[in-house]
Parts: structure tokens; C-alpha cells; sequence
């Protein structure tokens, strides 16, 4: 017997829901980033569900193109962070505001 | 690239020297574009290899007209199609070379005189820190000269003609480290263009009537295409052109200035090859001047006008080379009168001819200018025959040619015109022609007795040195020519007439006149009136020429200055131009442009000092703002479905 879509789409959801509230409350750059990381992962199940409720592998294909993406966009995330770092000691993005008007 | 070229036209077996033409324009091309890129690592090589490549072009030029003769004279059109340039809808433009008599008739002397001038300047601009580019310029101008005369439509034929200008341009201002030389090549550009301008607009008008620029769809159905009317707008355009490029009045005034130019350049293009190119236009062009017949008239007029103006001015000259200036200005007047009265032929001879004598004077007062230290002002010379004997004596032939002087060809040139003029009862033209060849007599007569006789008036002069050997050859060679070239066409129908018949037709039929002992009596007593007034006052002692010149002060100031004309142009046009200019730079542009661009600015500057406050610098607001926007987005697609 196979499991009902409605439980991986519940889990992708839960996922979803604690990223984004990751994103919208932390102050460090990093556990932002992670919760990012966890957003995008939380779509790649929910298209991978689909996409298995369907029998396409549309999805599935989708969802690696997103986990490479996910994956250039960390080493340049990273490498971003790094240099705030290294610049000012702490990856607090409050503190980052030079740029406002 | 030679085996894509197709070849058609009247000429029904193309000997392999016509084949090769496409060698004449670019053998001069590649030389330039060689100078450009490495002549100054060649050094006076430079010079040599654009000798060569236009001799060589001469030699294939020379063969390939000799072939174009030997076919039966109603053949004698080869057209040498290169590549297609322009494709819009039905209007097309090709790339062909076009070798017929007329064409034949330039390009020998494009590339002949021009390939001496090059030889001519190896010595003349030793030593210049720009000599390859000098050549480059040089070879460039000879490409373009020769793609005006040799295309087969009009696109062509302006592309050689803007060509030639710009190279007239950065020749005249070769030496621009001088204001003056760059002004007077800014003053050449600007002018030309005038009547460049006019030109484009008869293009244009040729391309709206027939829909091609092509000669020989032109020519085929002009008559049946076009109204008295349009033909006339479309000729006097044309003929505007002309002027510009032929420095005719109104539009003479650059010429006189444009000797700040080297002296090789000013033999080579303003005397003995782009000035020609108006003449060559109309001769070109003569069955639309013909379809008008008025717009003939002006051209006959503006050129009749010219030589005796231009005449006048070179009387009062003090600058050698600007006397030589006015003289070629009112040389192809001449040669305009000449066309404006149907008399092609002559016209051209008359350009053939000039080219040679005028080219040779140029040269020569090169040559006193290489010797005695760059002096110009004939008051500064004086006996300068027994220093430089060759370069005397060269001159003194090109003078005669230009005075009339029997057997030089300038005599039969001459007499060719005015004998059109006469039989054909044209009086005016008759009386003044003459008019302005006494003139000419009497102006290059004072030059001969100024400057290589009576005694030295200088330091200069009494040290001065003959030309170098290849400064010297090229003047013997064109004093041949300008010795012998008559033989050609020793009347109005002489062998060149006959050459050229197959594209300008035949000559004005004789309805009157003068006798013939008589006409020549005329022509010969005013060349020894003019010579001999000039040897009277210049060259005998028995008169004080420095005390009449005071004498005669107003008149020889407003030949001097060329009637004024340059300052009557100064206060007419340049005067309320620059005020205009300034009008727009400093008052409508700074006030009312620019206000208008500096007030929007002012505006979205000032919304922006309010729109930026959005811009918190905290990035979990961007973030919080996004995500409602994502929810709205998403409530907004919900409620939808």
C-alpha cells in the first residue's frame, strides 16, 4: 500500500512553515541561510510527491535542477558570509545597513 | 576574389588587361593601407612603394585602353562588375567599374600625373616625420579619384567624390600643428560640402524618378522619364556639386587657402586631378544638362564668370602658389564654358592639357620653394633662373602652355574652346574667353619675370639650389607633356574628340564665326599682348613695377583679396552663424534645454528623497515584506480559482 500524498505534502508544508520563520526571526546570517536551505528542500519534496502521484518524472527532474541551483547559490551565499565575516567580525544582519539610503 | 568577377557589357572580348582593371583602384588602396599600418618602420621606402603601385597602375590602365581602342568605337564600353553593395527592394547599387573613352581619358591622367606628383614628392617631403602617412594620404586619394571617374553609377561616383574630399581635407591640413593650415582644411570641407550637399539631393531626385543610379538606365530613358523641369533641378544640383568640387564662384573660396597644403598635393589634387572631378560631372552627366538646355547655359555662365574673376585675382597675388591657385580656378572655368557649350570634347582636352601645365607649375614653384627656403612671395625672388636652370626652364614652358603659346598644348586647348565659341556665334563667351586668356598671359607672365628673372631681391634668392633628380624628372616629364600633348587634338574635332564621340557625342557644328586666319590672329595677339605687357612692367627694368603697384593700391587690394569675397562671405553668413550658434549653445541650450532636462531631474530627484526612506537597511523587513507579498499573491490566485 502506498502512502497517501496528503502526508508528504503536509511534512513539505511543516518544512516550509518553520524556514520561513526561521528567515523572518534570526539575526545570524548563517541560521538564516539554513533556513533558506530548508524552504528550498521543503519544495523539492513536495514537487517530488507530486511528481510520483502523477507518474512524470517532470518533477523529479525539477527538483535536481533546484538542488544544483541551491547548491551554486550556497558557495556564493557562503562565500558572501565569509567575507562579511572576515570584515567586521560578526554576521549579524542587522549590523549590515550601509547601503539603506 | 578574381574568380567571382562576371563581366559583361558592349565590349565583346575582353583582352586580359581590362580584366585586370579592378588592379587600377586597388593596387593604390593596398598602398595606402600599407603606409598607414607600417610606413613609418619603412622610412623612405615608403615613398617608393606608392610610386610604384600607381606606375603600376598607370601601366595596367595604359594597356588596358590601349585594348579598349583597337575595338570598334560603338563597343567601346566594358563594364567590370566587382561585387553588390546595396540591395533594398528593387533599388540596387553594384560595385562596376565602367571603362570607356571618358573614363579611359581620366584614369590615364589620374594615375600618369599622379604617379609623377608621388615621384615628384619623395624629395619634396624628405625628411618630413610624417612622411609614410604622407603617402598613405597620398595613395588614398588616388584610390578614390580613380573610384569616381571609373564607376559605373552615381552612388559610386559620390562615394569617390566624398573620398577625395576627405583626403583633400587631411592634405590641405597635413601640417596642422599651423591654426592656419587646419582652418584652411576645415574651410575646404566645410565649403565643398555646400555643394556636395545639393548633389545628394539631386541623388536623391535621380533615384525618385528613375529608381536606379545606374548611367546607362539613366541615359537610356532620361528623355523619355523626365520633364524640362525636372531634368533642369536635377542638373543644377548636380551642377552644384560641381562647384563645390571645382571651386567655381560662388564656392571658389577654398581653393586659394587650400595651398596650405604641401605642394605636391596642391599640384596633384587641386590642380591637376579632384578639381577636375566637376567637369568630369557634367561631361558625364551631359545628356540630363543637354534634357534641360537651360541649366547648360549656367554651367557655361558660372565657368565664363569664373575665369575672368579668378583672372583678375591672380593678378594681385603675391604668393606664388596662390597665384597658381587663382590661375586653376579660372582654368576651369574654361573648361566649364567649355561643357556649357556642348563642347565635351574640348572640355575634356582642355582638362587633360591643364593638367599636364598646371601640374608642372605647381611642381615648379615647389621646386623654387625647396630651394630658397620655403619662400613664396614672388617680391622675395627674382633671377632665380640662373640658380635653378631646370626648374626655370620647365616653368617657363608650363607658363607658355598656360599664356598659348604656340605649339604648347595649353594653345590648342584654348583655342579649341573659344574656336567653339566663335563658330558657334556665341559672341559674349567669345569675347570675354578671350578676355580671360589675355588675362592668364598676363598673370603667369608677371610670375615667369617676378621670379626667375631681372635680379635677386633677396638673400634667399641669391643662394638658391636646384632640385634633386627626383624632383627634377617628373618635371621633365610633364614639360613633355605640356609640350607635346597638343598633338592629340590639334582642333575642336582632333583625335581626342574622336575618342571621345563614342560617349559624348559629336562636336557643336560651326554655324559662323571668324575666319580662321583671323580667329588665330585674335588668339596669338592676345598671348603676346600679355606676355609682352608682363615682360614690359616685370621684366624689361624700364618701368618701377614696386611704384605703379602703389599707384594702383586699391585695385591690386581687391584682387589681392580676391574681390573681398571672403569677407563679404564673413559678414553675410559666418557672421550671423556664429551668432545664431551662439545664440543656441549659450542661450536656448543652457537655458531652455537644459532647463527642461535639469527640471525633470529636479522632480524625480525630490520624489526620490522621498521614495528612499523605504529603504530601512534592516533585511528581515525586505524579508517580512516579501513574505506578505507572497501571501497576498497567493490569497489573491486562491480566491480566483
Amino acid at each position: 500500500m502506498r502512502t497517501p500524498i496528503a502526508y508528504f505534502l503536509v511534512l513539505s508544508g511543516v518544512l516550509f512553515a518553520i524556514g520561513s520563520v526561521g528567515v523572518l526571526i534570526r539575526k545570524n546570517a548563517l541560521l538564516i541561510f539554513m533556513s533558506v536551505e530548508l524552504q528550498l528542500n521543503a519544495v523539492n519534496l513536495a514537487l517530488i510527491a507530486f511528481s510520483r502521484m502523477h507518474a512524470d518524472l517532470t518533477g523529479q527532474v525539477l527538483a535536481f535542477f533546484s538542488m544544483v541551483v541551491a547548491a551554486a547559490e550556497v558557495v556564493v551565499g557562503l562565500a558572501i558570509i565569509v567575507s562579511v565575516y572576515r570584515r567586521r567580525q560578526t554576521v549579524n544582519v542587522d549590523d549590515a545597513r550601509e547601503l539603506r539610503w | 576574389m578574381v574568380g567571382a568577377f562576371e563581366t559583361s557589357g558592349a565590349v565583346a572580348d575582353p583582352t586580359q588587361a581590362m580584366r585586370l582593371l579592378w588592379l587600377v583602384p586597388v593596387l593604390p588602396l593596398a598602398g595606402a593601407a600599407i603606409n598607414l599600418f607600417i610606413g613609418r618602420r619603412l622610412g623612405k621606402a615608403a615613398g617608393w612603394l606608392a610610386t610604384v603601385l600607381v606606375g603600376t597602375a598607370f601601366v595596367i590602365a595604359a594597356i588596358a585602353v590601349r585594348d579598349l581602342i583597337a575595338v570598334p568605337a560603338e563597343a567601346r564600353v566594358y563594364v567590370l562588375h566587382l561585387f553588390d553593395w546595396i540591395q533594398v527592394g528593387a533599388f540596387r547599387v553594384n560595385v562596376d567599374l565602367r571603362l570607356d573613352a571618358l573614363s579611359a581619358t581620366m584614369i590615364l591622367v589620374v594615375t600618369g600625373i599622379g604617379a609623377l606628383i608621388h615621384l615628384y614628392a619623395i624629395g619634396y617631403m624628405d625628411g618630413d616625420p610624417r612622411f609614410g602617412r604622407f603617402f598613405a594620404y597620398l595613395n588614398l586619394f588616388v584610390f578614390f579619384m580613380l573610384m569616381l571617374v571609373l564607376g559605373n553609377n552615381l552612388l559610386v561616383l559620390y562615394l569617390g567624390w566624398e573620398g577625395v574630399g576627405l583626403c583633400s581635407y587631411l592634405l590641405i591640413g597635413f601640417w596642422f600643428e599651423k591654426t592656419e593650415n587646419a582652418n584652411a582644411a576645415k574651410k575646404a570641407f566645410v565649403t565643398t560640402r555646400v555643394g556636395d550637399t545639393a548633389m545628394l539631393v539631386g541623388l536623391a531626385l535621380i533615384v525618385a524618378k528613375f529608381g536606379t543610379l545606374d548611367y546607362d538606365v539613366i541615359f537610356g530613358s532620361a528623355g523619355s522619364t523626365l520633364t524640362k523641369g525636372v531634368a533642369t533641378a536635377i542638373a543644377l544640383l548636380l551642377f552644384a556639386g560641381a562647384v563645390g568640387k571645382s571651386a567655381q564662384v560662388p564656392l571658389h573660396v577654398w581653393l586659394p587657402d587650400a595651398m596650405a597644403g604641401p605642394t605636391p598635393v596642391s599640384a596633384l589634387i587641386h590642380a591637376a586631378t579632384m578639381v577636375t572631378a566637376g567637369v568630369y560631372l557634367v561631361v558625364r552627366m551631359h545628356p540630363i544638362f543637354e534634357l534641360s538646355g537651360i541649366a547648360l547655359v549656367v554651367v557655361a555662365v558660372t565657368g565664363l564668370v569664373t575665369s575672368i574673376y579668378a583672372g583678375t585675382c591672380a593678378l594681385g597675388q603675391d604668393d606664388i602658389k596662390r597665384v597658381l591657385a587663382y590661375s586653376t580656378i579660372s582654368q576651369l572655368g574654361f573648361m566649364f564654358l567649355a561643357a556649357g557649350l556642348r563642347a565635351y570634347a574640348a572640355a575634356m582636352f582642355f582638362l587633360v592639357a591643364h593638367a599636364f601645365y598646371k601640374a608642372l607649375l605647381f611642381l615648379g614653384a615647389g621646386s623654387v620653394m625647396h630651394g630658397t627656403h620655403e619662400t613664396t612671395d614672388l617680391k622675395l625672388m627674382g633671377g632665380l633662373w640662373r640658380r635653378m636652370p631646370i626648374t626655370a626652364t620647365t616653368f617657363v614652358i608650363g607658363a607658355f602652355a598656360l599664356a598659348g603659346v604656340p605649339p604648347l598644348a595649353g594653345f590648342f586647348a584654348k583655342d579649341v574652346v573659344l574656336e567653339i565659341a566663335e563658330t558657334g556665334e556665341h559672341w559674349v563667351a567669345y569675347v570675354l574667353g578671350t578676355f580671360a586668356a589675355l588675362l592668364s598671359a598676363l598673370y603667369i607672365g608677371r610670375v615667369v619675370f617676378l621670379a626667375f628673372f631681372g635680379a635677386p631681391r633677396s638673400e634667399r634668392a641669391e643662394q638658391a639650389h636646384e632640385a634633386p633628380p627626383v624632383m627634377w624628372v617628373p618635371l621633365a616629364v610633364l614639360a613633355f607633356g605640356a609640350a607635346f600633348g597638343g598633338i592629340v587634338s590639334t582642333d575642336a574635332d582632333g583625335r581626342l574628340a574622336q575618342l571621345l564621340e563614342s560617349v559624348v557625342g559629336g562636336v557643336p557644328e560651326a554655324i559662323g564665326g571668324l575666319t580662321t586666319p583671323l580667329f588665330f590672329v585674335i588668339a596669338l595677339g592676345m598671348t603676346a599682348l600679355g606676355l609682352g605687357t608682363a615682360w614690359f612692367v616685370y621684366g624689361s627694368g624700364r618701368v618701377d613695377w614696386l611704384a605703379l603697384r602703389v599707384r594702383l593700391a586699391p585695385l591690386q587690394r581687391l584682387f589681392a583679396n580676391g574681390w573681398y569675397i571672403d569677407e563679404y562671405y564673413a559678414t553675410v553668413l559666418v557672421a550671423p552663424g556664429k551668432a545664431a550658434a551662439a545664440f543656441t549653445a549659450y542661450r536656448f541650450d543652457v537655458g531652455f534645454v537644459d532647463g527642461i532636462v535639469n527640471g525633470i531631474g529636479g522632480v524625480v530627484r525630490r520624489l526620490a528623497d522621498v521614495g528612499r526612506r523605504l529603504q530601512t537597511g534592516f533585511v528581515r523587513s525586505y524579508a517580512a515584506a516579501f513574505f506578505v507579498g507572497v501571501v497576498a499573491v497567493l490569497v489573491y490566485v486562491g480566491f480566483r480559482l
